[in-house]
């Protein structure tokens, strides 16, 4: 598939060993300084006693133990529950607009990725004021919905758009949506034509060749999109706040709120390293069935 | 791409030397006024102003709290040059010597700020603290929507006003108010007035009322919501674009603040940070703070350059006489109350 590709660095790798390490120092310099020293901080930080915006350097375990108190391992559970719940909905929605623009003839893809693409240009923040002014009481869903007497007909009077779980739902799924889709895309791009042939050869209906020819192929694609959601979905903060006018506090927000306004910078760091900590967890997890997966198919 | 690489193996260093060589010199230059203050409240003509007639640049950074500020303020005590402490945090703030005392012979415009915002007990002597805005929090009503009467905490928080109301996202507020209407005075703050008034926070909290202190304005400019208990300011605001909003100091008692202008005792600026206080102290430079942020004015001299609608504004000028209370620093109990209100709050 890409056999082009050795053929034309072949001659820029004359002497790989320097090449590949200044690259690689660079890279390891850019996330020893920005992710490694930075979680080590957080780290100490985490043991240290705060609260009120003050900080004293100790060694407890305190801020621990709070994690494991009401309110929070619920927040955690939300947090985990919101995620999974946007992981699905982008799956369900991304895999027929992957499928299709993966099945497009090659310039109509392109432009089809580039509309994906295209709203990475604007700010996310600024995309999720437009959701606000989209879904509030004077907003343009709502006059739609007026106009079309949609609303008293089917919907009730005092209907509420914004400011309510559904919409922070949309907005996470909005959001997270082309992580979903430009994996899966991937996938169904390299699909091998003739697989499919065979299957329709063997006598497989359209429906058969999908569930046992095409999907498990494409998998690998949902499982990379379902990481890329769901990982940075937990630890979302702002949009939820904002979508739901702080009526939800996912454990992105908390952790947000105990290191700036709340002035507990300890408490919030040990919040960040426990879900850090959940993040390794779950990551191997998925590798280690991601794995299992891929052995079953080879057998 | 084959040339990309090695140039950006020759740029990133030398971005590294010219950046390590910039911070140095512009050290040793010019001295940079650090002004650390809440977000949206000090207009940017008015920090330019100071810059075209003096010459000394400013970087003004923002903090959304008190408790954020004292977190920065405490790990470079040696950075920032004016800061913004609400009252409390003032007193907070000279009892750990935190603070430079000021000269009062370096601001000849102190006597711009009336007597009422004075000598008041988070820095009696006016030693450490020069009141640059102030004001209360209260409620605002939409009165085309609501007409019932409202009068207190009481008449918003009523389950016919569920899903209405907008209210200030601090925990401390929201327990004030509920201590106000328990008839706690608001700074007694102890595990047992916290334990009394936790039934009436979470019968408060399950009205879906929507938590935004940076700008609870739009939900009710869209009537996505009626009801507000919020920063005057912004009912001030409010009342500017529509009459209809009134403003109404609760009859239990409202919090009233008071935000001041202070330097911290590591500044290194500390004539040029006393020249700022004094250049904020001017008439037209307080007035225009007011013509941005309709708080109240503490400038007895800005107010008289006010405009008749600017000083009839019910909430930045509320008429009456409302019974007002002053926040004092609560030490570790703003952790309990934090903790308290964190729990309701997700409960629900």
């Amino acid at each position: 598939m890409s056999r082009e590709t050795p053929i034309t660095s072949a001659g820029s790798l004359s002497r790989p060993a320097w090449r590949g390490w200044s690259l690689f120092a660079i890279l390891a310099g850019w996330l020893i300084l920005f992710v490694v020293l930075p979680t080590l901080i957080l780290l100490v930080y985490s043991f240290f006693r705060g609260g009120n915006g003050e900080v004293e350097p100790a060694f407890t375990f305190a801020n621990y133990a709070k994690c494991f108190r009401a309110p929070y391992p619920a927040v955690f559970g939300w947090s985990l529950a919101y995620a999974a719940l946007t992981t699905a909905l982008c799956a369900l929605i991304g895999y027929p607009v992957a499928f299709y623009i993966g099945r497009s003839s090659p310039a109509r893809r392109n432009r089809l990725l580039m509309l994906i693409m295209i709203p990475f240009a604007t700010s996310f923040l600024i995309r999720t004021y437009a959701w606000m002014t989209l879904l509030s009481h004077d907003g343009l869903v709502m006059y739609l919905l007026r106009v079309t007497h949609l609303i008293p007909l089917i919907f009730p009077e005092n209907l509420q758009l914004l400011y309510t779980n559904g919409s922070v739902l949309i907005v996470l799924v909005y959001s997270y949506l082309p992580f979903m889709i430009l994996p899966i895309y991937g996938s169904v791009e390299k699909l091998d034509e003739s697989l499919i042939e065979a299957a329709a050869d063997l006598g497989a209906g359209p429906f058969r060749a999908f569930t046992g020819v095409i999907f498990p192929l494409t998998l690998p694609g949902v499982a990379a999109g379902a990481l890329m959601v769901f990982v940075p979905a937990v630890a979302m903060f702002a949009v939820t706040t904002l979508m739901s006018g702080g009526n939800i506090r996912l454990i992105g927000d908390e952790i947000e709120f105990q290191c700036l306004e709340g002035g507990n910078l300890p408490f919030g760091s040990a919040l960040g390293m426990i879900l850090l900590a959940m993040f390794v967890l779950s990551f191997f997890l998925f590798m280690r069935r991601g794995a299992g997966a891929k052995a079953d198919m080879m057998r | 791409m084959k040339i990309f690489r090695p140039l950006i193996l020759l740029i990133l260093p030398a971005l590294a030397i010219l950046g390590c060589d910039r911070s140095k010199s512009t050290a040793a230059a010019k001295s940079r006024l650090q002004l650390f203050a809440f977000s949206s409240y000090i207009p940017q003509e008015a920090i330019d102003g100071f810059t075209r007639e003096t010459g000394i640049p400013i970087d003004y950074e923002v903090y959304p709290t008190n408790e954020a500020m004292l977190q920065k303020l405490s790990a470079n005590p040696d950075h920032y040059d004016v800061i913004q402490p609400s009252d409390y945090m003032v007193e907070h703030l000279v009892a750990r010597h935190m603070l430079a005392p000021l000269d009062p012979h370096q601001l000849p415009h102190l006597e711009n700020i009336l007597g009422e915002f004075r000598g008041l007990p988070f820095d009696p002597g006016n030693q450490f603290s020069v009141p640059y805005m102030a004001g209360t929090v209260g409620i605002v009503v939409n009165s085309d929507k609501i007409k019932a009467p409202i009068r207190g905490y009481k008449d918003v928080f009523q389950e016919k006003y569920k899903g209405r109301i907008v209210v200030v996202d601090d925990p401390r507020e929201m327990v004030t108010w509920a201590l106000e209407t328990a008839g706690i005075p608001i700074n007694d703050v102890t595990p047992q007035t916290l334990a009394r008034v936790k039934p009436t926070l979470v019968e408060w909290v399950k009205l879906k009322n929507i938590y935004n202190s940076d700008d609870p304005k739009p939900p009710l400019l869209s009537d996505d919501r009626d009801l507000g208990v919020i920063y005057c300011g912004d009912a001030a605001a409010l009342w500017q674009e529509n009459h209809k909003f009134k403003y109404v100091l609760p009859a239990e008692g409202a919090h009233r603040f008071i935000d001041n202008l202070c330097i911290p005792a590591g500044s290194k600026h500390k004539a040029e940070a006393m020249a700022f206080i004094d250049y904020i102290l001017r008439p037209e430079v307080s007035k225009m703070i007011s013509d941005k942020f309709p708080y109240t004015n503490p400038n007895g001299a800005a107010r008289k350059l006010l405009s008749k609608d600017q000083l009839d504004n019910p909430a930045s000028y509320p008429p009456g006489s409302a019974k007002l209370e002053i926040f004092r620093a609560i030490g570790k109990a703003s952790v309990d109350l934090q903790d308290m209100m964190s729990e309701i709050r997700h409960a629900d």
